[in-house]
């Protein structure tokens, strides 16, 4: 048995070996000018994110962009504090697996001299993550969303918004539709369907939104058709379902059907990603939903989405623009630390306070961790599918499309 | 308020078409073939892909592409009959329970291999559509699946009553035995059942596709509502099947109306629970077949 683990570990190791060595002359190859003049030591950045398994699509997305981000830096002149050194990304592959993640976040701190990793975005993968990297004392920044991973942790930072901002922005954001919205909460009889729709009921006083419909479903629904009957019946004008996707495409149609004028806001999850669109298509249209991030936010975000775009087919997402963006966050505390110890490293992004550049090109413009390691500038905005783009619509300042009426 | 009742029972009638297709071909495989077929939601779910892909690939609208799924899974019917039923007809329940649900877990794994558990939706010109009747919705895409539904059960009916195939059919359906005796060849008959019954759940699948997102386990959600219409419309019994199905659809959507949205599927079975306490030989029980 220790033999065969030995032999792999040895196999990836010669595996590992090649991909730098061959890294090396291709990176002297394409950046010859500037390895001459400054021959520092690359810095090890990790990057931690399923590329197998169920969350593969948006973990490869990660990787696609991180490997980008990496290039952007590299190609304006590295770290320059460091003599110019280049940022040198190794991925690995966390499989959607949490006891994977918990061996190879163990085996990346350990195999390599890293400064800081990032990754994992999926919660229950980046808790796992964030608990090995705390004991190893090693920097983490990730676009997890999880409000756990500002308890009790001095290496994990997290730059966007916290799960416990999407239910307020998303009941804010009914005010689109009119002075006095009427909320319709339709949402699946499982432990995610009733605690998100809890949430939303209980917060709904305080913003001055109206619930006029609360009501549990069976998932997996064959037909929406009398669901949606009984919200035509409540006299709604917005409606939040808590729903799984099959259910919600149901839903969808099922309101288009009745010919029935209501907005339709799924909150957050795995509808605001290119693949969604790809596969439900016109459907989706309309649809409004919470991110915390989007590629229109500003003209650096725009910029690196033409580029990603252009590389990849489609547009850079949520996640993937939050990489792309916590790479320049490391990027920057190395310039500061001037040192690749990821002490140091930890020290400088917990000083880290941008307001221009890739590294704060997230929603509000700034990025500055406060003592729980969450920005203190970092709010969700509101999206909305339009013409298969997905277009930011909320709040005011940073909305770069009026709403769809649908 | 009666516009909300006459809606829900709208909604509910035009759902019940879609599992009347499903659950008239299980009753009929059990009626003839004497097998419950566990996997005949799995092969509604291959005739959704069916659709999908001639939609996706070439643009084929998904009413067209029920005259390829149809005979696509008629002819896969002819040869499951052939080449696993035949082969376990003699061995009694225990394999033949195996063999279908075997063959649904074996569709289901292999569609999430091929296809990804990925939601896969066809958008025609009539899926968001409706037909306005008075104060009344009626969705278009729904509306032709309710009468292509009811027109293919028509048809069934006219095979059933009409043809010799159909009469040795119902010939061996009431009596395997005596049917041999008298000349039928049991093979071919089972063979043309089964294949009919996955045609029909061919055109399922088809005429779901405008609506409904095709999905690896879609099956599972239609094959359910099917084995309770089959048991309230009593086994075998291919009108009873019908009827029992459209009024699950209106009682699921009465329920959901009335008594809660996750109530809907509480109503339908309610209603099984009375009919196997009151009649328990299903609602159909004595009927003619």
């Amino acid at each position: 048995m220790a033999t065969t683990g030995n032999a792999t570990l040895a196999r990836r190791l010669t595996r590992r070996d090649f991909l730098k060595k061959s890294a090396g002359p291709i990176a002297t190859a394409s950046f010859g000018i500037t390895r001459k003049a400054f021959a520092a030591d690359p810095v090890n950045v990790g990057g931690l994110y399923p590329v197998t398994g169920s969350f593969a699509q948006i973990g490869q997305g990660c990787v696609n962009a991180a490997k980008l981000a990496v290039e952007m830096v590299n190609a304006a002149g590295g770290i320059k504090s460091l003599g110019g050194a280049k940022l040198n990304l190794i991925v690995s592959d966390v499989q959607s697996d949490t006891t994977v993640t918990r061996t190879e976040t163990d085996r990346l701190i350990s195999g390599y001299k890293l400064s800081a990793i990032h990754g994992a975005f999926a919660s229950a993968l980046t808790l796992i993550a964030s608990e090995v990297a705390e004991r190893a004392k090693m920097p983490l920044l990730t676009g997890s969303s999880s409000d756990q991973l500002n308890s009790n942790r001095r290496y994990t930072f997290t730059p966007f918004s916290r799960a416990s901002q999407f239910a307020l922005a998303q009941l804010q954001m009914s005010k689109l539709v009119g002075d006095t919205p009427k909320v319709a909460v339709i949402f699946e009889n499982t432990a995610f369907g009733t605690s998100t729709s809890t949430g939303l009921r209980e917060q709904a006083p305080g913003e001055g939104v109206e619930i006029v419909m609360f009501e549990p479903y069976s998932a997996g629904l064959t037909d929406a058709g009398p669901l949606i009957n009984k919200v035509k019946a409540s006299g709604a004008n917005m409606l939040f379902p808590v729903s799984y996707l099959n259910d919600l495409i149901l839903i969808i149609r099922a309101i288009r059907q009745t010919g029935l004028k209501i907005a339709i806001n799924g909150g957050s999850g795995g509808f605001v990603i290119p693949d969604f669109y790809k596969n439900v298509g016109g459907v989706a249209e309309g649809l409004l939903g919470v991110a915390h991030w989007n590629h229109d936010v500003n003209a650096d975000a725009q910029k690196v989405n033409e580029v990603y775009k252009k590389r990849f087919g489609e547009f850079l997402f949520e996640y993937a623009g939050g990489v792309v963006a916590q790479t320049f966050m490391i990027a920057d505390a190395l310039e500061r630390a001037a040192s690749p110890d990821p002490q140091k490293v930890r020290d400088a992004l917990a000083t880290l306070d941008v307001s221009s550049g890739y590294a704060a090109m997230g929603p509000g413009g700034k990025v500055k961790f406060g003592p729980t390691g969450k920005n203190v500038y970092a709010h969700p905005v509101g999206v909305q599918w339009q013409h298969g783009d997905l277009a930011t619509v909320f709040p005011k300042d940073d909305a770069r499309a009026s709403l769809m009426k649908s | 308020m009666l516009t909300t009742i006459a809606q829900a029972v709208v909604n509910g009638l035009l759902i019940g078409g879609i599992y009347a297709l499903v659950s008239i071909g299980v009753t009929l495989i059990f009626g003839v073939v004497k097998i419950v077929n566990f996997a005949q939601g799995e092969f509604v779910m291959i005739a959704m892909y069916i659709s999908y892909f001639l939609a996706a690939n070439y643009g084929i609208d998904p009413l067209v592409s029920l005259a390829v799924s149809m005979p696509v899974l008629f002819v896969v019917g002819l040869l499951l009959q052939h080449f696993l039923i035949r082969r376990v007809l003699a061995l009694g329940d225990m394999p033949q329970i195996f063999l279908t649900f075997a063959l649904s877990l074996l569709l289901v794994n292999v569609a999430l291999l091929l296809f990804t558990a990925n939601y896969r939706t066809v958008q025609t010109p009539y899926s968001d559509t409706a037909l306005q009747l008075g104060v009344l919705y009626v969705p278009t895409a729904k509306l032709i699946a309710f009468m292509v539904a009811m027109a293919l059960s028509a048809l069934l009916w006219v095979f059933l009553h009409a043809t010799d195939l159909g009469k040795a059919m119902r010939a061996a359906a009431q009596n395997r035995d005596v049917a041999m005796l008298m000349g039928i060849n049991p093979d071919r008959v089972f063979g043309v059942a089964v294949g009919v019954a996955l045609a029909l759940a061919g055109a399922a699948g088809s005429l779901l596709m405008p609506f409904y997102p095709a999905y690896p386990l879609v099956g599972q959600v239609f094959v359910l509502m099917a084995f309770v219409a089959v048991v309230l419309g009593t086994l075998g019994n291919v009108i009873g099947a019908l009827i029992a199905s459209l009024m699950m659809g209106v009682a699921e959507s009465l329920g959901i109306q009335f008594v809660g949205a996750d109530s809907g599927l509480i109503v339908v079975f309610v209603m099984l629970l009375l009919t196997l306490a009151l009649r328990p030989n299903g609602l159909f029980g004595g009927w003619s077949r």
